[in-house]
């Protein structure tokens, strides 16, 4: 948020990008104790009253200049100071009560422009627009000599590193923390958690090397029955090679959710005998159901449009017992427009009188329906059908990951979990090859690229959809969702770097750059959804309609100075929790000298009247 | 889809074919069907063998059973009992399947042989016999019947009867008259219904000038005084006997006044702000050539009640609001696409026809109306008079959203009903044209007191930890429009409470013994309506386990805002004139087709444009600080952040619900929280008190209706039953064709609706 300086101040690593909403004020004092736990990691990095830019480690200030003025398009033009960093953006006006600041990641910006020629006054115009939903101008004397360099130029300098043949700042970013959030994620682990292998499935080392696919992570889970040969020859029937290979098992149906890219059909119908098999293989290994579910992602349309490119989707012929679904999702530049649209219609003010058919023309709630309906149905057929189902879209990084993401959460209570959800991203997102670097171009200036899409987003917003609905079935709060997406883009961790996970080793991303689950992790608190109860087996089913989805206002509108953060639930459930615990210190208390008392008295027997209570557990 | 075709038997087949449920008729032991009556309450036609309508698509979820028309209630008595969630409460007034009949809005009967189909009215007939009766409510419900088993002649009868019923002629025909009646019945002053006028209430009713009083003490409105001129009604008839007016106001001065306005309404005091600013309701003056003098004259004396003897400002309603046909016309478009229009179709164009129906406008308007009131009292410590033509309906609203934001008080239970006493009650709001009880003049029809409840919950929704109350009680609240016996509903103003009361007293020749007229009970008498298990439901657990200091009614207690205003003037006053007055000029002509900059630009001249009004100003800093909950709230307003009250609106839609999600699971998570607090509070005084009380942990009655679970250690697991229509159901409650009641339907119906490629039919597990 934009920051006036106000009560609430900076938080975290990536400074005043991330907007405490789940938090109010911090006026009460309960509220202060619970959270200064969670504090100490941060406070070397901030301090409020000064609204001082305070460096991150191997942070180094690139430029500053005085005199620019910042453009606000809610209070006005602000005139103070702006600093660029190999990280960040600090801009700060101190004249005004309250300090009003900017601080952003670099990370953030998509493009940074020079607006036209300098003006008689020798005032030069920058427009900087923003990936996380937000346009920021400034306004800037032209240094007289025109051989000292701009603060602009710096910024353009280190807002696009990749582009300028530097690195991101992630790899000189140093920090340690007390846990190594590189370890979260362990494939078999994940797989043993699972049940896997099993008599019927099996790790696969054929891809240890990247060999059979470069976009897919080194263990696939396959059925037992088909060989690491069979596995390759059906690797060149899909396509970039992404074979069939288990997401997820249920653990008492064996009913599977099983990932792919489409098939190479073409429009000479191409068929591949091991496909077929290793498909109908899938199905055998779920003894509870003769049938199976293609579910195709895309538009029934673009599927038949992609046999043009020799894609296409599964034949009714060649593959008996599957029924093939389309879920009508469309392609990343659909989603990529959508999003611009929104942004028009979200930043920087809302038009009243519009707001809810300006919204709705931006269709984005309703690609949001179609995914969770898409994954809804998904989770429907593995849980009520007990019926194997695979997952694909064209290439099955996109829309894939999407809906087989969604459809685990549904399905499985520990990928709703905090350290269960880092898994997951890991998982179907990371180590399956959601190409990260491309969709969101990271320290890349060509900012009209095509690849560009906002596909993790739209997940992440579907996952908050859910939140709503299920407000004790997540362990995370909205704070958690929306340090992850500020952290997308940050690039201050090596977490949502690269395109694969080859490529992540290749560059060493793991060993030369912190994981943000490092920093989450190092301090939960701040992430916890107070009001979460644990049921282990416990299955979501979410209701997609239009009517019980909502813009998720405090992400999409959090720089608007009008949004400000509700009095949350969770803030007044802590504020209970600490009630509650410092009750049952002092009915302890009065219990022990109510003991102590009868002991020491007399013997005089057992009426006493400190019958025990119920102890009541404390969780915070 | 009751398509009459059956199984015929097949020369295959020499057994009869197996019985549709069309032909399950109850061949059930026949159970004795009687229809509960509460007292004057008489059956008026009946008829056996009727079915109610459960899912739309198939029929064997419907019940059979006994359809009745009381003088009361369309009851419906079933055979069997539903299997699948219903409404958690019991109403005590009303069986599981009944529907009073003012809450009828139209009585339908289809013939779908015939294909006929008629709105029946008062004293109607009708000219084909019914197989269909479709009741559509006033809350939003459609309530099916089918007549295939029943008698044709008895099945024709009832629905004429339902009809008749449901309009009737005189506001004494409404049943409160006959159930209060029966009181006075018999014995004298025997309290057969267990009616309290509101004796044992902690509401106060505002209809003595103790209860105005208190008023004016609690906020500290010294200068004003209670004024009796009105006693029996014989200046203004729509006024009460007891209002509140300026010190400087004698008697004598407010009786010559009347004359000049609208229905002699004397311009009535409403409430004082701590900084001695007074909140004033006034009617249009109708003779203008009194206008100037008049208004000048009650203005100087507003005036001199203000301890800084601040201006006046006046606040035109009628100017700045939607007028009640306005509102009648969105609700009942909202109406349309929540309930009447298909679920899937009216799924694609949600959005914009919920923006056509202009409900979440208008909840806005009111609002952000009610917020320049707050700023002119809060901030400019002027008094504001809220001028309205006739005084009734829109300053009501107004009024009571500003005491809303403004005094932590009111948002307390019996705060927040005390409000509606005095604001509505008694200030007159026509609750019986408004509900159109007698069903005479639909112009007259308006659902103000809804919007209001509609804004009071987007102010709950914004802040649920500064209300005592719940979304559940304003919901219920406003079903209690339709349970026509509590004596805050029924009249347009507390003078014709009077007269029908006493001349229906006078005709029926009841003896009403100390009493001066039949006393309704009060709506806030929930022991009306409700178990006191049930009524825990209004009990906030946010609310009530702050331990806040929560203004207690009766106890005379000025608040007093935390909140100094020293914080309101130092903030933001503005930018360096400097910049915003041209230095950057050149700048905006700016010209690339970049489209880039045309964005950026296009935010510069807004910037120009919209210079903030100090209001806005206001708002703005209020929102900069920490929010306290005991002192002034001011809603969000941003159209992005009003939502629909879907526990309201969509709680009898069977696609919209959302099986054990929805907010009352967190309700249900604080809930168990705060009981257990509240035992171990229990718990200490048992220690820190005399030491030999029993050991009663549980008090019997706990403030909450989820408790603790006995078994520790284990957070307790929502109950099975909950689902975001908690405590109603849609179960029954809403079939209009094409109603998908299945639970895999349900669940599937998201992705149906974008499915080209495969039929529903497949969808078969």
């Amino acid at each position: 948020m934009e920051e006036s300086g106000s009560v609430d101040s900076v938080e975290s690593l990536c400074s005043s990008t991330t907007t405490r909403s789940d938090r109010s004020n911090g006026t009460r004092v309960s509220d202060t104790e619970l959270r200064s736990k969670g504090r100490a990691i941060q406070k070397v990095y901030k301090d409020p009253s000064k609204a001082e830019l305070t460096l991150l480690p191997e942070e180094v200030i690139q430029d500053s200049a005085k005199d620019v003025t910042y453009i606000c398009p809610f209070i006005g033009p602000v005139r103070g100071s702006l600093s660029v960093t190999n990280y960040r953006l600090f801009f700060r006006c101190t004249d005004r009560e309250p300090v009003f600041r900017l601080d952003l990641p670099l990370g953030v910006l998509s493009r940074v422009e020079k607006i036209g020629a300098a003006t008689s006054r020798g005032d030069v115009s920058y427009g900087l627009a923003c990936k996380d939903m937000r346009n920021l101008r400034f306004v800037h004397k032209e240094p007289e000599d025109s051989l000292k360099k701009s603060v602009f130029e710096f910024l353009m300098k280190f807002a696009f590193p990749v582009s300028n043949n530097m690195s991101l700042f992630a790899f000189e970013y140093k920090q340690v923390f007390p846990e190594n959030g590189w370890r979260v994620y362990d494939p078999l682990a994940e797989y043993k958690r699972q049940g896997l292998p099993n008599e019927s499935w099996r790790i696969s080392k054929v891809n240890d090397h990247y060999e059979l696919c470069d976009s897919y992570p080194a263990a696939l889970v396959v059925p037992v029955t088909i060989t690491d040969d069979e596995l390759r020859r059906v690797s060149s029937f899909r396509a970039k090679g992404r074979i069939p290979v288990l997401s997820w098992i249920h653990p008492e149906s064996q009913a599977t959710v099983v990932r792919a890219s489409q098939p190479m059909v073409g429009q000479n119908g191409r068929r591949c005998k091991e496909d077929e098999k290793l498909l109908q293989a899938i199905m055998d290994a779920n003894a509870q159901s003769h049938k199976m579910f293609i579910f195709d992602a895309r538009p029934s349309v673009n599927a038949a449009a992609n046999k043009m490119k020799g894609g296409g989707f599964e034949s009714e012929d060649a593959y008996q017992n599957a029924e093939l679904v389309f879920l009508d999702i469309h392609n990343i530049h659909v989603m990529r427009e959508s999003l611009r649209k929104l942004k028009e219609v979200v930043y920087p003010t809302i038009e009243d009188s519009h707001w809810l058919s300006n919204l709705e023309s931006t269709h984005w709630l309703e690609h949001i329906k179609l995914i969770l309906a898409g994954a809804l149905r998904i989770a429907d057929k593995v849980e009520s059908g007990k019926t194997s189902v695979v997952v694909h879209c064209s290439d099955g990084w996109d829309r894939t990951p999407q809906l087989t993401s969604l459809a685990l959460i549904m399905l499985d209570s520990h990928y709703r979990t905090i350290r269960g959800f880092q898994i997951l991203l890991e998982k179907e997102w990371l180590s399956f090859g959601h190409r990260f670097q491309q969709r969101v171009g990271h320290g890349d200036k060509n900012h009209t690229d095509a690849d560009r899409s906002p596909i993790f987003l739209q997940f992440i917003d579907c996952v908050w959809q859910m939140t709503r609905q299920f407000p004790a079935a997540f362990e995370f709060n909205e704070y958690f969702l929306i340090t992850i997406l500020d952290h997308l883009y940050s690039c201050l961790f090596g977490t949502f770097l690269c395109n694969s996970e080859q490529q992540r080793l290749k560059e060493e991303v793991p060993k030369q750059t912190v994981s943000l689950w490092s920093f989450v992790n190092s301090q939960l608190e701040e992430f916890v959804n107070p009001l979460y109860v644990h049921f282990p087996s416990h299955v979501l089913f979410p209701t997609v309609g239009i009517r019980h989805l909502q813009l998720w206002v405090t992400y999409y509108i959090r720089w608007n100075p009008r949004m400000v953060p509700q009095e949350p639930v969770h803030q007044r459930y802590k504020e209970l929790l600490a009630k509650r615990a410092e009750l049952q210190k002092r009915v302890e208390e009065l219990q022990r000298e109510a003991a102590n008392r009868t002991a020491s008295s007399s013997s005089e027997r057992a009426g006493s009247p400190t019958r025990s209570i119920t102890p009541v557990q404390t969780f915070v | 889809m009751f398509s009459g075709k059956q199984t015929k038997p097949t020369f295959k087949s020499y057994l009869p074919p197996l019985q549709t449920d069309l032909k399950k008729s109850p061949q059930l032991p026949i159970k004795k069907l009687e229809a509960k009556l509460l007292p004057g309450e008489i059956v008026v036609n009946e008829s056996n063998f009727v079915r109610k309508c459960i899912g739309a698509e198939s029929c064997q979820d419907d019940l059979w059973g006994k359809l009745v028309c009381t003088n009361f209630k369309v009851s419906f008595i079933a055979h069997n009992s539903l299997a699948q969630q219903r409404f958690q409460c019991t109403h005590r007034l009303l069986g599981e399947h009944d529907i009073p009949l003012a809450c009828v809005e139209q009585v339908v009967t289809v013939n779908d042989v015939k294909g006929k189909q008629k709105i029946l009215g008062s004293n109607q007939k009708l000219k084909f016999n019914p197989t269909e009766l479709i009741l559509y409510c006033k809350d939003f419900r459609i309530i099916r019947f089918r007549f295939d088993e029943a008698g044709p002649e008895s099945a024709k009868k009832v629905c004429l009867a339902i009809a008749h019923y449901s309009h009737p002629a005189d506001p004494q025909l409404l049943f409160g008259f006959e159930y209060v009646g029966k009181r006075y019945h018999g014995s004298t002053g025997e309290r057969v219904n267990g009616v309290d006028p509101g004796g044992g209430l902690q509401t106060p009713l505002f209809d003595c000038s103790s209860d105005w009083d208190r008023e004016i003490k609690r906020t500290g409105a010294s200068e004003w005084r209670v004024c009796t001129v009105n006693q029996g009604y014989f200046i203004s008839p729509s006024l009460p006997e007891f209002f509140v007016v300026p010190v400087s106001l004698a008697d004598q001065d407010l009786k010559q006044y009347a004359c000049c306005f609208y229905s002699q309404r004397i311009p009535l005091w409403c409430w004082n702000h701590s900084s001695g600013s007074a909140l004033v309701r006034m009617s249009n003056i109708s003779d203008p050539q009194q206008q100037r003098k008049v208004e000048q004259r009650i203005s100087s004396a507003i005036t001199k009640s203000h301890p800084l003897r601040s201006d006046v400002f006046k606040s035109d309603l009628d100017k700045n609001l939607p007028n009640i046909q306005d509102i009648q016309t969105a609700l009942l478009k909202l109406r349309q696409i929540c309930v009447i229009d298909s679920f899937e179709e009216s799924e694609e164009k949600w959005l914009s026809s919920l923006e056509s129906s202009r409900w979440m406008e208008y909840v806005r308007t009111f609002l952000r109306h009610a917020v320049e009131v707050v700023y002119m009292l809060e901030s400019r410590h002027v008094s504001v008079i809220l001028l309205e033509k006739e005084d009734r309906d829109l300053s009501c609203v107004i009024s009571c959203l500003v005491q809303l934001m403004c005094d932590p008080h009111c948002r307390s239970l019996h705060g927040f009903q005390g409000l509606i006493q005095k604001e509505w009650v008694m200030a007159g709001h026509r609750f019986l044209d408004r509900c159109n009880h007698l069903k005479k003049n639909d112009k007259e029809e308006s659902p103000v007191f809804l919007l209001f409840l509609d804004c009071v919950w987007q102010l709950w929704n914004q802040y649920p930890a500064a209300f005592e109350f719940t979304e559940v009680y304003l919901t219920v609240l406003g079903d209690s429009l339709w349970v026509p016996v509590f004596s805050t509903f029924l009249f347009n103003c507390p003078r014709q409470r009077a007269e029908h009361s006493r001349d229906f007293a006078s005709s029926k020749s009841i003896h009403l013994g100390q009493d001066q007229a039949l006393c309704f009970p009060p709506v806030w008498d929930w022991s009306q309506q409700f178990s006191l298990k049930d009524q825990t439901l209004f009990n906030n657990p946010l609310y009530v386990g702050k331990i806040a200091t929560c203004v207690q009614n009766g106890t005379v207690k000025t608040f007093t805002h935390r909140r100094s205003k020293k914080n309101y003037s130092s903030t933001l006053r503005g930018l360096p004139s400097a910049l915003r007055n041209g230095s950057l000029g050149p700048n905006d002509t700016l010209s690339r087709r970049n489209s880039l900059v045309l964005r950026l630009r296009s935010d510069l001249s807004q910037v120009r444009e919209q210079q903030e009004t100090p209001s806005e100003r206001f708002v703005r800093d209020f929102f900069s600080r920490p929010v306290d909950l005991q002192g002034l709230l001011l809603p969000q307003l941003l159209p992005s952040h009003l939502s629909v009250w879907k526990l309201y609106f969509l709680r009898w839609v069977p696609e919209a619900q959302i099986p054990q999600g929805g907010p009352i699971t967190a309700f249900h998570k604080l809930s168990v929280l705060t009981d257990e607090i509240e035992m171990l509070q229990n718990q200490l005084r048992q220690y820190q008190g005399a030491a030999g009380t029993p050991n009663n942990l549980h008090t019997e009655h706990s403030k909450m209706y989820f408790k603790a679970t006995s078994t520790p250690h284990q957070p307790p697991a929502p109950p099975e039953y909950l689902s975001s229509s908690f405590p109603f159901s849609p179960v029954g409650n809403l079939c209009r064709p094409g109603v998908l009641g299945t639970p895999l339907s349900k669940l599937l119906n998201g992705a149906k609706i974008w499915l080209s490629t495969e039929t529903l039919a497949n969808e078969t597990i």
